[in-house]
């Protein structure tokens, strides 16, 4: 019974020595994330991933093969118009 | 006539003792869980399939020069199996939830009450007769609490190898019932108003947090209980391999083949010590009835402690997630956020679950090495 009595105070021990030390561990982990990490955050973001805008591309190729801007916008112009026509034609059928 | 009595002699029916019929059932139960029920079947398969092995008689698996006689000593008596599949987990697991909300690591701190409450159950059973626990048996069991495989068979074989079959087959038992031993803990612990707490949405966690977290938890470690880097080391190597960036290879095999590879190679272990001798006494019974009591006792701190920080607070913590403080990942965070969504059908608690969730086998790592720096 001494010998029972005696592991339930060693049970007892470990059981505040234990606790103590895993909120203790955990605890500074919480601090670390709060102040180092949330440093680290601000000055390190994430690099935003930016997507090639497409027109000035093609606006590069077509310099590049010697064709005028005005050529380009004129052309532009055309294909749209072109397009807004034949798009409204369905519906003045109706 | 000689050589069919001889004949019939090598048979395994002239030779089964009903400890070993008993054991075979006890494996074929596990098959049928794994496979029927589908409870941890990754590890109960291989177990169950262990248990029938090494009570064949005759065959010699577990006895010197046998199969799962030098697969339990090659890798699990020297902890590497454990280890190995810590690494693993560490690849799988995101620390984002945790480090978008620090402050649910107080919750897997919180749920390792269970391991150490547990320590005066299994000294209490020392009063049954038959019965009698040292404190380092008492540890072993009591790190079932825990709810986390590796680091219970890690622990167990330090300190009670000869517990180990038991242990970890409560282990993964308690661990696949989680779905079931939790619910009503949590519901009996909260009100239906604490229930419908809808929580704030989490930051985004940059990538250099997520790279710095491993090393931190490593250098901590190092510096305030080495005993625990076993376990703690392999697991910031595994994350800090997926979080890295340039080393996705090793990540993927860490996450799939090796941690596969290791399962099954644990689990054959674990079966080979389902052996009747060693499981077929009242201690195993103590240790399934322990495990139960140490998983029920760390829900439950987890949850009070929920609802503790929930009331000091500024923003509102629904009491459900403390569950998820016993590891057992990613189960007790689903387990949450089901519970969650009865009471509220728009409440979804999953991500924040998985901070108290990966505190929590931080937790149980940490709690691990405090009980082989102290009792080892």
């Amino acid at each position: 019974m001494e010998h029972l009595n005696q592991l339930f105070v060693e049970a007892g021990t470990l059981l505040v020595t234990g606790m103590v030390c895993v909120f203790a561990f955990l605890g500074l982990l919480v601090i670390f994330i709060n102040t180092v990490l949330a440093k680290l955050a601000i000055k390190f973001p994430d690099a935003v991933v930016q997507t090639k805008p497409q027109r000035p591309t093609k606006q590069k190729s077509y310099a590049a093969k010697g064709i005028s801007p005005n050529v380009v916008a004129a052309i532009t112009s055309a294909v749209s118009q072109y397009r807004q026509q034949h798009s409204q034609q369905p519906n003045s059928k109706k | 006539m000689d050589s069919l009595t001889k004949l019939w002699l090598s048979t395994g029916l002239a030779n089964f003792e009903s400890g070993q019929v008993i054991m075979m059932v006890v494996g074929c139960v596990l098959l049928y869980l794994a496979i029927a029920r589908n409870f941890e079947p990754l590890l109960l398969l291989p177990m169950g399939f262990g248990a029938i092995l090494t009570n064949i008689p005759g065959a010699g698996f577990s006895e010197a020069g046998g199969f799962l006689y030098y697969i339990y000593h090659g890798g699990i008596e020297t902890g590497i199996f454990p280890l190995v599949i810590f690494m693993g987990v560490g690849a799988m697991t995101d620390f984002g939830a945790l480090i978008a909300n620090p402050k649910t690591l107080f919750l897997g701190a919180a749920a390792q009450t269970g391991i150490f409450a547990t320590l005066f159950g299994a000294i209490a059973l020392n009063a049954v007769p038959g019965i009698e626990f040292t404190l380092k048996d008492a540890s072993a069991i009591a790190i079932i609490g825990g709810a986390d495989g590796p680091t219970a068979i890690f622990l167990a074989t330090k300190l009670a190898p000869e517990l180990l079959g038991a242990i970890a087959v409560a282990a993964y038992s308690y661990m696949a019932l989680v779905p079931i031993i939790q619910p009503p803990i949590m519901r009996a612990l909260t009100t239906e108003d604490e229930r419908k707490i809808e929580m704030a949405q989490l930051r985004p966690v940059t990538k250099v947090e997520k790279v710095v977290f491993p090393l931190a938890v490593l250098l901590m470690t190092i510096f305030f209980l080495p005993a625990a880097t076993p376990l703690v080391g392999m697991f910031c190597l595994g994350n800090l391999m997926r979080e890295c960036g340039v080393v996705d290879r090793l990540s993927s095999t860490v996450q799939n083949e090796l941690i596969n590879i290791t399962t099954i190679f644990l689990g054959l272990g674990v079966g080979s010590k389902l052996s009747a001798e060693a499981f077929l006494n009242i201690e195993t019974l103590g240790i399934l009835a322990l495990g139960a009591v140490a998983f029920s006792i760390g829900t439950a701190s987890g949850v009070l402690m929920a609802k503790t920080m929930n009331k000091f607070s500024k923003v509102p913590i629904n009491p459900l997630i403390g569950a998820a403080g016993v590891s057992a990942v990613p189960m007790a965070a689903r387990v949450a956020n089901k519970v969650g969504l009865e009471a509220n059908p728009h409440n979804f608690l999953l991500m924040h679950a998985m901070g108290p969730n990966v505190a929590g086998v931080l937790g149980s790592a940490v709690a691990a090495g405090i009980l082989l720096a102290l009792v080892g």
